[in-house]
């Protein structure tokens, strides 16, 4: 599996405008599309759960190349919680139901757009993974929440 | 809504300022790396019908050292 790049993000990005999917970039991914320096493997995608958003999904998924089987197509465009990609051009999580955010719609208004990619508000990107109380995050949240300092006093409003 | 402020120490701060200097395409150059994972990587597609059935599977299946275990 190749690993993640910028030309695959904007593919994501454009793709997905195209088939008008209703997405965010969430996660550590997302925090390092906002100038958070740090390392993850795999984009995170937080995507609205309604049949229509599951079905644009579906069919901007199999567009990037993504090699989604009926029934599989069938999980997301039902909008199971969680989905876990590792079938086509890079590795993609779909969370339909992140831990600590209560509605897509809130996360869309509260987001902030890098270069047209949706990312969630780090506030949502940390809240989460505070729900999440994963063992893996532990050391990263310390460093989220003062990038999210960095972010209020520097990059806000650039 | 977590809104804990936490000071920046000096290393982190150089390491965020150093970063907003670099392009966005530059940033996820240097972010997104790949290792394989046990077990995870071992599926080429998984899909839960809720979040905790996820994060129950991860504990349940992944070795403790990924770190996917709650607390």
């Amino acid at each position: 599996m190749a690993v993640f790049e910028y030309r695959q993000a904007q593919e994501i990005r454009d793709v997905f405008a195209r088939h008008g999917v209703r997405y965010l970039f969430i996660g550590k991914s997302g925090a390092i599309l906002l100038g958070f320096p740090d390392t993850t493997q795999d984009a995170d995608l937080f995507v609205d759960k309604s049949l229509q958003n599951g079905r644009s999904i579906s069919e901007a998924l199999k567009e990037l190349g993504f090699h989604l089987e009926p029934n599989q197509s069938a999980d997301i465009e039902r909008g199971r919680d969680f989905v876990q990609l590792k079938n086509g051009p890079f590795d993609l999580d779909l969370i339909f139901a992140p831990d600590g955010i209560e509605r897509f719609d809130d996360a869309w208004q509260r987001r902030i757009e890098i270069e047209g990619f949706p990312v969630c508000s780090l506030d949502d990107i940390i809240a989460s993974k505070v729900a999440a109380n994963r063992r893996k995050d532990r050391e990263s949240l310390e460093r989220l929440r003062s990038f999210r300092e960095y972010w209020r006093q520097h990059l806000r409003g650039k | 809504m977590d809104s804990q402020s936490t000071p920046i120490p000096p290393e982190w701060l150089e390491e965020f300022e150093a970063a907003a200097r670099r392009p966005l395409e530059q940033r996820m150059r240097y972010a997104f790396i790949k290792t394989y994972k046990p077990v995870m990587d071992d599926a080429d597609y998984r899909a839960f019908d809720s979040m905790e059935e996820y994060r129950r599977w991860c504990e349940e299946n992944l070795p403790d050292w990924l770190g996917y275990g709650r607390l």
